[in-house]
């Protein structure tokens, strides 16, 4: 081997310390969550058996693209389908007022809670006003964020303002429905964190929301007024949250969170009768839901808590013009209890959870509540990240 | 009217007499910042004395500290975790940050595949450097470059502090280094792996730890082998860092008469202890004492 051959090889055993691949690579971590499930709701399938889930995956993959910018992409696995969570480029610094800028598909910071994925939350059930108001798999939209952080001293205070295609916001199954087309909807919050001690935090935010939530054919019965009159129907929430957290040592922690949500938009009903005729038209409707919890971290690997929910609707309907978030009339409680074990730090989670939940009717139906015990396993393979307050 | 007259020239000329605003991560570097910036400096920190530095909760307050520095000063060799959320959270895109492992020279760096088998090894090596004090002579040099970069006309008063507090810490280690050879050879109980540096500094033989893996909670299994160990070694010190739970450590001591002493690893950790002097002062007393 002559001079240069060893030169070569030593500068690509050197090249190899230097530029180690796992230096550029991004963070990559995979959540698994597995739930078995037991319920005590008559007539059911399930009733006193043991159920497995089907185990879901998140797959997060981050990092920085150059000095000002990340991006993240969370690829989850649910219900035997993959899907893409989240995915999003984030601007973080380097811009005028120090602005960040986030645009992509992601969690909207419509409250707190929203943009904290399931896996980190103390308890096991998504708040019914969530599932109500915001859809199953949370406030998920496709836009942008700007985020600002305002002049306020040594207080942090946060200025949100998001603009959003809609798309999860809408998901009727409704015989009327008709597609919303381009209609962008919009997000804002202001959020205040105040730190009471060195070991006790508050933040509150105030977060509102408007936007077209659908389009729909209005229905006449008089056969002299055509039917198909389409109606853009518009909602407007205001949200308010809080997150109290006292800490006083490294094995302690008593967190309490909760927010509630004002919902006012129109929703298409039959009201007026004109020669015995029903005709349906675009009413303005109040309803809304809260949830609050509190979660006793007792020890390095323990913690037990209690949540309690209500929502406007029915938590199981069919999403229609008149049910769930369109439903005035009649509302759902629940209240729910968990012990979670955490072996080592976060890796690995189990939780046993009881949820009871109530039903409403304005017309009187009797209906039982309904009871599911739950067992969650959940693990997380690769680089955990601080935890946010 | 002199005075005034100054004053409004240097307004005008737009000459920045401000200190140099610093944060550091833990109260050890605060501590040091403070010995050789002085009244330079106006500096803050971010995990309290009494907290465990490997978790910190990434807490808003904490980034308007950081949006308002000029340069954070930290452990380094993924011991804060947590501070790179924090930098992103501050939207300061000037902040400089200063990992002052970079001269240290490292133990423990795994050479091996470091997964989470393994527990909370930490890849770069054990960033538990601070105790030993001839590392902080190390870490203050590395300030003391940095704020003298970041204030040029200061360098010669930086530099004046630096000679004047390792002037200080070298009279200290002297005295340490006496006290601590009746120990020299001896083996002593761990909670965390977190002792190396000062372990190897004084020639303390680490036996074992409380934790069966780094960052792993003690075990009854574990604690039984322990008491085996504790027994034939005969160890009669089990030393642990202050904010951990006693509680394994207390189990282990019931059982074979071994003490423990729980001591501050950070400046304020314990109410007295006011400065990165008397910090290892604490440690050290506590081990003569209970040897």
């Amino acid at each position: 081997m002559n001079k240069n051959n060893y030169i070569i090889l030593l500068l690509l055993l050197l090249g190899g310390n230097i530029f180690p691949q796992s230096n550029i690579n991004p963070d990559i971590s995979l959540i698994g969550t597995f739930d078995s499930f037991t319920n005590f709701i008559k007539g059911t399938p399930e009733y006193g058996k043991l159920n497995f889930d089907d185990p879901e995956m998140e797959l997060f993959v981050d990092g920085y693209l150059n000095p000002f910018a990340k991006a993240a992409a969370n690829i989850s696995y649910e219900n035997n389908q993959f899907g893409v969570e989240e995915l999003y480029g984030n601007i973080v610094n380097g811009l005028p007022l120090d602005m960040q800028i986030k645009a992509g598909k992601f969690l909207v910071g419509f409250g707190k809670l929203n943009t904290v994925h399931p896996h980190a939350w103390p308890f096991l059930e998504r708040p019914l006003f969530h599932q109500v108001f915001f859809g199953e798999n949370g406030f998920n939209e496709v836009g942008v964020n700007f985020s600002f952080a305002l002049p306020t001293g040594d207080l942090f205070t946060g200025l949100d303002l998001g603009v959003f295609k809609g798309k999860s916001i809408t998901p009727l199954t409704d015989s009327n429905y008709v597609d919303r087309g381009v209609n962008p909807l919009f997000v804002g919050r202001l959020n205040t964190f105040i730190p009471i001690d060195d070991y006790t935090n508050l933040e509150v935010g105030l977060s509102g929301s408007y936007g077209a939530y659908a389009k729909g054919n209005l229905v006449f019965t008089n056969p002299n007024i055509n039917n198909g009159s389409v109606n853009t129907f518009y909602y407007c929430y205001y949200g308010l949250d809080f997150k109290f957290k006292y800490s006083p040592n490294a094995y302690s922690v008593l967190t309490i969170q909760g927010e509630g949500l004002i919902d006012n938009r129109s929703v298409p009903r039959f009201e007026q009768f004109v020669n015995g005729f029903t005709t349906e038209t675009p009413q303005n409707i109040s309803n809304g839901g809260a949830f609050i919890y509190a979660d006793y971290k007792f020890d390095k690997q323990y913690s037990f808590g209690v949540k309690y929910d209500y929502t406007a609707g029915i938590i199981d309907d069919t999403p229609t013009f008149s049910t769930l978030a369109n439903d005035d009339k009649n509302s759902t409680r629940g209240i729910e209890a968990w012990l979670g074990y955490y072996p080592a730090e976060e890796t690995t989670v189990l939780r046993l959870g009881i949820q009871h939940l109530s039903f409403n009717y304005a017309n009187g139906t009797n209906r039982d509540g309904e009871t599911t015990l739950k067992l969650q396993f959940i693990f997380s393979l690769g680089p955990h990240k601080a935890h946010p307050f | 009217m002199k005075k005034i007259l100054l004053t409004l020239l240097i307004s005008i000329s737009g000459i920045n007499y401000a200190n140099i605003k610093v944060v550091t991560t833990t109260t050890v570097i605060y501590d040091l910042v403070k010995e050789i910036g002085k009244d330079k400096v106006t500096v803050d920190y971010i995990a309290r004395g009494d907290q465990d530095p490997h978790f910190v909760e990434v807490l808003p307050s904490y980034m308007v500290k950081l949006r308002n520095a000029q340069i954070l000063f930290r452990i380094g060799m993924g011991l804060e975790m947590w501070s790179n959320q924090l930098i992103d959270g501050s939207r300061n895109s000037k902040l400089k940050i200063v990992d002052l492992a970079t001269d240290i020279d490292k133990k423990e760096v795994p050479n091996f595949k470091a997964d989470a088998s393994y527990g909370d090894v930490h890849p770069f090596g054990n960033p538990h450097y601070w105790l030993d004090p001839e590392n902080a002579k190390i870490m203050a040099k590395e300030i003391f470059e940095s704020l003298s970069a970041e204030s040029n006309n200061d360098e010669s008063y930086f530099k004046k502090n630096l000679d004047d507090f390792n002037s200080r810490l070298d009279k200290k280690i002297s005295e340490w280094s006496k006290e601590m050879s009746s120990v020299k050879g001896k083996s002593f109980l761990f909670f965390h792996a977190s002792w190396i540096y000062f372990a190897d500094r004084y020639g303390l033989k680490q036996a074992g730890f409380v934790e069966p893996k780094p960052g792993i909670a003690p075990s009854p299994s574990h604690n039984a082998e322990l008491v085996q160990l504790i027994k034939s070694k005969g160890i009669k010190i089990i030393v642990m860092d202050n904010f951990y739970s006693d509680s394994a450590p207390n189990q282990l001591a019931q059982l074979t008469g071994a003490k423990v002493i729980k001591v501050p690893t950070a400046v304020y950790g314990l109410k007295g202890v006011n400065s990165y002097i008397d910090m290892i002062d604490y440690i050290i007393n506590q081990i003569i004492q209970n040897s």
